[in-house]
């Protein structure tokens, strides 16, 4: 009976507080941005050290003063990979005017969101589709669109091709989560794969949570490929790679996995099965990513860890914050810090085009009528247990116009 | 069961009523007057909570008429919404029926799908039937992915409904089409509990066999069970796919189909008010995670960002283990015995 009672008094402070500091979210000369991620949930893995650059990042801005005298809160909120959930989140921190940008980690959340903000003018960040290059709109990309990397990986695929002085036309499969992620790269990098000779094999997916992959793997390998691209989370690419080498095919198969690829998890966990996996990423990766400046800086200042422990999307949540804080820049410049709305934000995001990103990213691609993130990529090689560096900054092709919207 | 103190029955209607005295239909109406203007009365972010709290009210009441009722446990309450979700967008955007039409034929074309997962249930029960609706779930979860019908891996966009030119575009204007239609189906499943079938599956419930040998058709009465579970699934998704503008698969997980199984025992198997209990209970302690954790990462900056969001599934957890534990019978039994108390005071056993 007590404990009933102390429990019931324990929900009805909680109760409580959390109404009685609803007011508090705003002040003056503080805005907000708005992460709505996932904590946990089948993307935690990316998404978790990604906001765990932004919010540091953000710790930083402040630490250095704000944006011109104007303090940046944080803001995050775990969505679980829930739509009902990010939905509430969304609306709920909506009508917070102080809340000026919102980051939204899961393909699923742009599809909803996509449709109930089509007429709001919000800056609002999101992984790689390509459907919101194709009609600009108020969903920024991070980086290159999803087609347009994989467009870059087959551009390398061709020239591994030739230099290992292979004729006729290299066979590759496309194997990725079933989901609209997944399938993303082909819209638009089909089409370029085919225009510049390489023989697509019929795609391959599979539900994430996926224990096992040998299926998809030895159906791949049925069709003759030479090399296999990997669109998932990891760890489930890791996954996809160790089972790739219990079947002995990383020997005569080239992998090449995306954006979300081993990071320092998956290298860490399982090196010589992702041994000579090919990494194509538009922030850096690996030792790159550890030893840049900027990233080890905040990473052992805010998080008191020798900068081996962290995982490189770490940096691209850095540049998130980064891209923000730019966009506040422009937007404080033209209108002041008393008239910043959300309206004035996302046409800020639209003018920092160029601005740079210190090198762990490509330099800022947004613009009236681009809504990529940045528009290189660079690839790296799983090697002896660590993630390498083998091309510096590539262009990526745009895929994204050569497909059918 | 227990009357106000005072009251009597006179007639069989009398007898029969759900509302039984003149106060309690005084109740009715302030509190359904109340309901009607809470979008005059309270902030827009109120009223879309509200909308969500109803549809999975809808949602799970199904549930509750096949799993509470009918005991037969089901995993597949979000894939059966999904159905409902994809019906409504492929009636309203590639047939061109209106809403109001396509409303009642997502849950009766749910229900027919529902059928279809119903049917392992006269061979295998328990924890068996539960895998084979877990099944279910996969495989519609396959078909959406796989038929060009459904848009495939993106889904298919919806428009909002209208009437007479006026279009249900905010969640303002869509919770008067989503609260009347959740306050008819708590009373259709009210009713039906009461009826000759709703007895026919509490007596499935209880002892399939001694209900067989009084001559309950069991395959009958179970899949008249998933019928009118899915039918509500069909109505809810058609209701969430008009008020996020999409139907998309990712939105009805295997984890969604968990908490709605998690609200019922929260609430109360068996127990029509036990599903609001449960539905409200868990939805605003996911609210107040979410209200509560920003604060607490302020206030602890040590625990960052991400344990303190992260608190949502761990509270979910505990608040089904306490439930389990202490209170198995749900909120609902503690609402008997309060209201037991309460007619009885100052007066005790």
């Amino acid at each position: 009976m007590r404990a009933r009672r102390i429990l019931l008094v324990f929900l009805a402070a909680l109760m409580a507080a959390g109404w009685a500091t609803i007011p508090s979210l705003a002040s003056a000369r503080e805005v907000t941005f708005l992460d709505l991620t996932d904590f946990t949930g089948p993307v935690a893995g990316l998404a978790l050290p990604g906001s765990l650059g932004l919010e540091d990042y953000i710790k930083d801005i402040n630490a250095r003063g704000g944006v011109q005298g104007v303090k940046v809160k944080y803001l995050g909120v775990d969505t679980r990979y829930d739509v009902a959930r990010m939905l509430s989140s969304f609306k709920r921190y909506r009508r917070d005017d102080s809340v000026l940008a919102i980051n939204i980690v899961s393909t699923p959340f742009g599809k909803v969101l996509k449709e109930i903000t089509a007429k709001e003018k919000m800056a609002m960040t999101i992984p790689g589709d390509g459907e919101y290059q194709a009609s600009p709109g108020n969903f920024f990309t991070w980086g290159p669109t999803y087609q347009d990397a994989f467009a870059a990986a087959m551009d390398w695929v061709i020239d591994d091709w030739k230099k290992q002085g292979k004729t006729g036309k290299p066979v590759v499969g496309h194997l990725a989560w079933d989901s609209p992620y997944g399938r993303e790269p082909l819209r638009g990098g089909k089409e370029h794969a085919e225009k510049i000779g390489i023989n697509l094999l019929n795609p391959e997916f599979f539900p994430s949570g996926t224990p096992k992959h040998d299926v998809y793997l030895s159906r791949l390998e049925a069709a003759g490929a030479n090399y296999i691209y990997v669109a998932c989370v990891d760890p489930a690419p890791t996954n996809v790679l160790r089972d790739a080498a219990a079947m002995g095919l990383h020997k005569k198969i080239q992998f090449i996995t995306d954006y979300w690829g081993p990071t320092a998890l998956g290298v860490g966990t399982h090196p010589q099965a992702v041994e000579g996996a090919v990494v194509v990423s538009f922030f850096l990766r690996g030792e790159e990513a550890k030893n840049h400046p900027i990233t080890k800086r905040i990473w052992t200042t805010y998080r008191k860890d020798p900068a081996e422990k962290m995982n490189e999307t770490y940096g691209m949540g850095i540049v998130w914050g980064m891209t923000f804080e730019a966009a506040l820049k422009d937007a404080i410049k033209r209108v002041g810090a008393e008239k910043l709305s959300r309206e004035v934000i996302y046409e800020s995001y639209q003018r920092i085009t160029g601005m740079s990103r210190e090198g762990i990213t490509g330099s800022c691609a947004y613009s009236p009528s681009s809504r990529r993130g940045s528009q290189e990529v660079k690839f790296y090689r799983c090697t002896n247990g660590k993630i390498v560096p083998i091309t510096d900054w590539v262009r990526t092709p745009d895929a994204v116009s050569l497909h059918k919207w | 069961m227990w009357r106000p103190c005072g009251t009597f029955d006179e007639t069989y209607q009398k007898d029969m009523a759900i509302v039984r005295t003149p106060l309690r239909w005084a109740v009715l109406v302030v509190s359904l007057t109340l309901t009607g203007l809470l979008p005059v009365l309270v902030p827009y972010y109120f009223v879309s909570f509200l909308n969500n709290l109803a549809i999975t009210v809808i949602l799970v009441m199904g549930l509750q008429i096949v799993s509470g009722y009918c005991g037969q446990i089901s995993f597949g309450q979000a894939a059966f919404m999904a159905v409902g979700a994809y019906s409504a967008a492929i009636l309203t955007q590639k047939l061109g029926l209106s809403f109001w039409l396509a409303l009642p034929l997502s849950g009766i074309f749910t229900g027919l799908f529902g059928l279809v997962g119903g049917a392992p249930s006269l061979r295998i029960k328990g924890f068996y039937l539960a895998v084979a609706t877990i099944a279910v779930h996969f495989v519609t979860m396959w078909l959406i992915l796989h038929l060009d019908l459904t848009g495939r891996s993106q889904g298919l966009t919806v428009e909002p409904p209208s009437l007479a030119g006026y279009i249900f575009d905010t969640d303002e204007r869509m919770f008067y089409i989503i609260m009347p239609v959740m306050i008819l189906m708590t009373y259709g499943a009210r009713n039906l509990v009461r009826t000759r079938v709703g007895r026919a599956l509490v007596a499935v419930r209880d002892n399939d066999l001694a209900a067989q040998v009084m001559g309950i058709h069991l395959f009958y009465y179970k899949l008249l069970a998933f019928f009118i579970s899915c039918f509500y699934a069909g109505v809810a998704g058609c209701l969430w796919a008009h008020l996020t503008l999409v139907a998309h698969f990712e939105q009805f997980t295997l984890l969604h189909a968990l908490w709605y199984i998690g609200m019922l025992i929260v609430g109360g198997m068996g127990s029509i008010p036990g599903v609001f209990f449960g539905v409200i209970l868990v939805r605003i302690l996911d609210e107040l995670v979410m209200v509560v954790s920003p604060f607490l990462a302020a206030w602890f900056p040590w625990l960052g960002s991400a344990p303190a969001a992260g608190l949502g599934v761990t509270a979910f957890g505990l608040v089904l283990a306490f439930f389990l534990i202490w209170e198995p019978r749900g909120l609902a039994h503690r609402w008997e015995i309060l209201k037991a108390s309460l007619r009885l005071y100052p007066f005790v056993h």
